[in-house]
């Protein structure tokens, strides 16, 4: 096990990748977070998630842009894909599937890959369907899957009337469905009124609904560890 | 002056031309086909796209059907990039109303990134297509009202014909390259738009959609874009306008400094702010929510946000975007009533 300090070292390492978007720093620092035996889901966390959250900040107060925001991402998942093979999984007590995907119409796909590389992080299974998708596969991979939470986004007006349908068709096969909608022209008087369960207008607001949300699963993953200890 | 005293035409290029006009114009320089126009020739939406006859008669229809002071060509946003080369696909398999997208990228990675613009550009996909429809619109309704078309900016055409994903961190970590891109994408938009003035365009609308500040800093839009929007601006003879979505205000400045004769900002920005920021003299065209109160408003929702737009200090109320097809015509003609009453 690494020292206390060392430890700090390694996520302080990670976090600051993240931030400075240095790729080749969190490939080294994950690759030492495993030599010293740093508990994987801890430098998951506690460093890129971390930096992340940071990433978030800068974005909010305007000094970091989408290019800032991508680059950043590349640097999360350089370390993500070193660490993930040893995350070992823990029961959540929540199924963690999800459908995600840009709507047909619509070819814009950025938004929907920083939430998804949030559900990445998260450890849930992803099932990306990619932009321009036709608004009955929704329908149909979220059935195959079982995924109990399904992810639609569309950046322009143009395109975001097509999620209207596809929420009806969710609701319409699977109540119990969980639906979030995102992208530009979505608003939360929409999502209430197509009875969608959650929303995102940018970028930022899916990385902070995204960075809340697996929040509150780290929590529900420590209380777990509590009562496993 | 009385309401009939001067055409809608009139009134827009008086305006451009800074002349006193009675009250502001509604209009737009964006698609702003409806349902119900095309509903009245029976026309498919995905037909439209590629039939000058057809687009001509729809095109017309905002003004016929609703006295909208415009009719605006083309409707979708792919026409410089499938001149350039990329494939589009107009959704021909589905009843719904989709806008025309880009199939397939030219550049895919940054190793793609030298092409060459294709010397009969001006002739190549739809760009003839276009003049043809240009000049049916004027020979239709050309005396009545303005005659609109609009292309992209150069980001927003690199990002139809590059992956977005390549193009935005490119922009950051290689200037230089991108910079070469766009000075091309700008040679070609200026060539497009030149033969949509020769065809007898009005005025010309550059949408610059993709270098939003929500998407790009200031910074990156002032040294990487901005230089490409003034070489375009100064190349354009007849009245024009420059269109960004999201909030605009940072850079507000700057797109009067690009040339544009008006600049257009959607319903994101606060235009008081922006008033304040480009002075009395620039023209501000905005910024109502073109869905979410033209289409799904009640009518005195669409009345109260045309008042508000004109008191906020717009020179032309103008949609934030595209106008979304379904709008229900009793919301078009609230929105053209509250307008021609107002008076300052």
């Amino acid at each position: 096990m690494a020292t206390e300090e060392k430890t700090k070292e390694i996520l302080a390492k990670l976090k600051e990748a993240v931030i400075q978007y240095d790729e080749d720093a969190s490939k080294e620092g994950a690759e030492e977070a495993l030599k010293e035996g740093l508990e994987p889901n801890d430098a998951i966390f506690n460093g890129l998630v971390s930096g992340m959250e940071e990433v978030g900040r800068l974005f909010e107060s305007q000094e970091y842009f989408v290019p800032e925001l991508l680059m950043c991402a590349d640097a999360l998942y350089v370390g993500l894909d070193i660490l993930k093979p040893h995350v070992t999984q823990l029961d959540l007590g929540v199924k963690g599937s999800v459908v995600i995907g840009t709507v047909e119409g619509d070819v814009h796909d950025i938004g929907k890959n920083i939430v998804k590389m949030m559900f990445d992080v998260a450890g849930f299974q992803v099932y990306d369907l990619g932009k321009d998708v036709p608004l009955d596969k929704f329908v149909e991979e979220q059935m195959k899957t079982d995924s109990d939470l399904v992810c639609l986004s569309a950046m322009m007006t143009t395109t975001m009337v097509g999620m209207k349908k596809v929420i009806d068709d969710l609701k319409a096969k699977n109540p119990d469905i969980k639906i979030m909608i995102g992208g530009a022209p979505v608003s939360a008087d929409i999502a209430d009124k197509w009875g969608a369960d959650g929303y995102s207008a940018d970028a930022n607001n899916a990385l902070k609904d995204a960075i809340n949300m697996i929040s509150s699963l780290k929590k529900l993953k420590e209380e777990a560890e509590k009562k496993k200890g | 002056m009385t309401e009939n005293s001067m055409t809608s035409r009139e009134r827009v290029l008086k305006l451009f031309a800074g002349e006193e006009i009675d009250r502001p114009p509604c209009f737009s320089g964006m698609g702003n086909v409806t349902a119900e126009g095309l509903k009245k020739f029976g026309y498919k939406f995905a037909a439209v796209h590629s039939n000058a006859q057809m687009m001509a008669d729809s095109a017309a229809s905002s003004y016929k059907l609703f006295g909208f002071e415009c009719a605006v060509v083309p409707f979708d946003l792919c026409v410089e990039a499938e001149a350039l080369g990329c494939e589009i696909n107009v959704y021909s398999h589905l009843e719904d109303i989709l806008y025309p997208t880009i199939k397939t990228k030219l550049i895919n990675t940054e190793d793609e990134i030298d092409i060459q613009l294709p010397s009969d550009l001006a002739t190549r996909g739809r760009v003839s297509m276009m003049k043809e429809v240009i000049g049916l619109l004027k020979k239709d309704i050309g005396n009545d009202v303005a005659i609109g078309a609009h292309v992209l900016g150069p980001f927003t055409l690199a990002g139809q014909i590059m992956e977005l994903n390549t193009l935005l961190k490119l922009s950051f970590k290689k200037p230089d390259k991108i910079g070469k891109l766009l000075e091309m994408m700008a040679d070609a938009l200026i060539v497009i738009a030149k033969e949509y003035e020769e065809a007898g365009a009005d005025y010309i609308t550059v949408r610059e959609m993709g270098a939003t500040s929500d998407v790009l800093s200031p910074r990156v839009f002032k040294n990487l874009i901005l230089p490409y929007l003034k070489k375009i601006f100064a190349e354009l003879k007849k009245d024009s306008v420059i269109h960004i979505c999201g909030k605009t205000n940072d850079i507000a400045g700057f797109m009067v400094e690009s040339g544009a004769g008006a600049i257009s900002v959607d319903q994101k920005n606060d235009v008081i702010e922006t008033r304040k920021k480009i002075g009395d003299d620039a023209l501000l065209f905005g910024n109502y929510d073109p869905y979410n109160i033209l289409v799904s408003g009640t009518t005195d929702l669409v009345r109260e946000t045309m008042k508000q737009c004109m008191n906020n200090g717009v020179n032309a109320v103008w949609p934030g975007c595209d106008i979304w097809p379904t709008v229900p015509p009793e919301n078009f003609h609230a929105m053209m009533d509250e307008v021609k009453k107002y008076r300052r």
